[in-house]
């Protein structure tokens, strides 16, 4: 039987990100400090560390010294993220008005599939900005039908590991802390490139006109 | 990060040159005909909202925008102005309509064509342009609206809004459809455009209208506020909508790669079995029986299933008995070879002490007889003995059988 450093240690090496709502003993094994060490005894060896984002709320392996190999690999993966941006964003500001918060999406929060659905059925703005998202590469559907597209969307995001699906029966989703994470890298894109988006969104608030 | 709409551009770009002709006949003539194109043009174009369909059964156009844009670039002076103020449109329209008539009453047929694809034409802008003006209205409520910090600000932005949204309700109620009724008469293509199409995009704007107006409502006693995160999201979208070619630098080329980046891959793959482990054994064979077996052969065993096993030995002992009689009359017809002599069959059952049934037994004769081969058979030959029947005349009742040599 494999014990909870075990899990643990499979999960991280697989690349998945350890968070309270994935994997809830895994987590709290990892806020141990004993844990740790542990962990990064083994990670250690295969020339990995435990890191840690979103304010220690996900957990991820990473590697410990770079070399050109890994290299190649982080810059693969770094332009897949790069690409993502945009769609997960827009998937992100769709679902948050959707469902009328002010809140954006975090960790622990729960969506329902058949909710969302309604309203976007309702509101012909967001069925076009569903279609809109839905035909990016990231998601590539080729569905025309609002359902179809919605359930590929969150499938693969699921996938991606930004969602998870608790009970397989039921349509609801939770989100996870990668979404955290992707958070954390926009903020960090946001302070390096110094485009002081949040700047931006006031102004254009402050300018409005309606027609 | 412009990765997408860059080769969204470059698509539609492309699709534009590579379809030109289409384009242009769209442009000149108004609609195309698709039985012209594949399919696969024509949803490529579709998808790409170079042309589209205003409402089900009509046919294919280009979109006003780009018919405005070859208007301006090709600066050709036949085209119309559409007008952008739904009041005057309609008053053009229904000039049009009513210019439409009399061409055709005065029997000018090329006339009357172009007038009606020029009211065709400006029906359809309209609907285009007054579903714009109502999805702008709801997207600025939805996104824009309420974002401010004090309550004389509130209210100045709530009059506006709401002059806004009862100038959008005025200009829809300028649409009368008696009236549009009573000018396109009888003349089928005139009612179409002017009630069935004016009509068909009225619904659809005041249903998005209510949709705003219930918006505006909910949202006039609110003071939102960007909570920080939402403001970064909304901050990304306009600053890739203002630079399209943004994209952030390759952190993994750093010397320090920052920790967000440094992702480490997926090492782990699946183990493989192992099968000279006797303690997995039983739980291997667990798995191996249920994998599914796919049997390609049409399954008969069943037939033999429902067969029960008693009939197995039931034809067993059937087949000994035949195959005792057949020997029995074998023999029979071996002793009358050897004894040269004719021999009647019960006789010889008589002398045989055969336990069969005396009938069968003749009939066993009688079928072993006709069964030889037909060179043996013409050493033998078989009569018949017995009397006339005593109730039914014409019968003859066989009681024995004789068999002798030629």
């Amino acid at each position: 039987m494999i014990s909870q450093k075990g899990i643990v240690l499979e999960k991280l090496l697989s690349g998945h990100f350890i968070c309270e709502t994935t994997d809830e003993d895994s987590y709290r094994f990892l806020k141990t400090s004993a844990g740790r060490m542990e962990v990064e005894a083994h990670l250690a060896v295969l020339n990995r560390q435990l890191t840690h984002a979103a304010e220690e709320q996900v957990f991820f392996a990473s590697y410990q010294t770079i070399g050109e190999t890994e290299r190649v690999k982080l810059g693969k993966q770094f332009e897949d993220v790069s690409n993502h941006l945009l769609p997960l964003i827009e998937w992100l500001l769709l679902v948050q008005e959707s469902l009328n918060n002010d809140l954006s999406l975090s960790q622990g929060m729960n969506l329902r599939l058949n909710e969302l659905q309604t309203v976007i059925e309702d509101t012909p703005a967001y069925a076009e900005q569903l279609n809109k998202i839905s035909r990016y590469a990231l998601f590539g559907s080729k569905a025309a039908e609002l359902d179809a597209q919605l359930k590929l969307v969150f499938k693969r995001l699921v996938e991606l590991g930004y969602l998870i699906k608790p009970n397989q029966d039921k349509q609801i989703y939770t989100v996870t802390g990668k979404i955290d994470y992707l958070f954390d890298v926009l903020k960090f894109i946001d302070e390096t490139e110094q485009l002081s988006l949040a700047k931006k969104a006031e102004d254009a608030m402050s300018q409005s006109d309606l027609i | 990060m412009n990765y997408n709409l860059k080769k969204a551009g470059s698509s539609l770009l492309n699709a534009l040159s590579n379809h030109s002709e289409l384009v242009m006949e769209a442009y000149f003539s108004g609609s195309i005909n698709e039985a012209d194109y594949t399919p696969k043009v024509i949803n490529n174009l579709l998808d790409l909202k170079v042309i589209w369909r205003p409402e089900n059964e009509r046919q294919l156009r280009l979109r006003p925008a780009l018919r405005t844009l070859l208007e301006e670039s090709l600066q050709d002076e036949n085209n119309r102005q559409i007008d952008a103020n739904i009041g005057s449109s309609l008053v053009s329209i229904k000039t049009q309509a009513e210019h439409y008539k009399e061409a055709l009453n005065a029997g000018r047929f090329k006339e009357a064509e172009s007038m009606l694809s020029d009211v065709t034409e400006r029906v359809y802008s309209l609907t285009d342009m007054l579903a714009t003006n109502v999805r702008l209205l709801w997207s600025r409520i939805s996104n824009e609206f309420g974002y401010v910090a004090t309550v004389d600000a509130k209210i100045r932005e709530n009059e506006l809004a709401q002059s806004q949204v009862s100038e959008l309700l005025n200009q829809l109620s300028m649409f009368q459809f008696d009236q549009l009724s009573d000018i396109s008469g009888s003349h089928r293509e005139l009612r179409h455009l002017l009630v069935v199409t004016l009509q068909s995009s009225f619904a659809h704007c005041t249903q998005e209208l209510s949709l705003a107006q219930a918006k505006l409502i909910d949202l006039l006693g609110r003071f939102r506020e960007f909570k920080g995160r939402t403001r970064l999201l909304k901050g990304f979208v306009l600053h890739l909508e203002q630079n399209p070619s943004f994209a952030p630098q390759n952190y993994s080329t750093l010397s320090n790669v920052p920790a967000l980046f440094n992702v480490a891959e997926n090492t782990i793959a699946a183990a493989a079995i192992d099968v000279n482990n006797v303690e997995q054994e039983q739980s291997l064979l667990e798995v191996m029986s249920n994998i599914k077996h796919v049997n390609r052969q049409r399954d008969t065993r069943t037939n033999l299933n429902n067969a029960s096993p008693l009939t197995m030995q039931d034809e067993n002992a059937i087949e000994l008995q035949e195959s005792l009689l057949k020997s029995e009359v074998d023999a029979f017809f071996c002793a009358v070879i050897d004894s040269g002599t004719n021999q009647t069959a019960l006789d010889y059952y008589k002398t045989k002490n055969l336990d069969f049934d005396p009938e069968v037994w003749l009939y066993q004769v009688i079928g072993g007889f006709h069964g030889l081969p037909e060179q043996d058979k013409s050493y033998f030959a078989l009569e018949t003995r017995g009397v006339p029947d005593p109730v039914f005349s014409g019968n003859f009742v066989i009681t024995d059988i004789e068999i002798g040599l030629q």
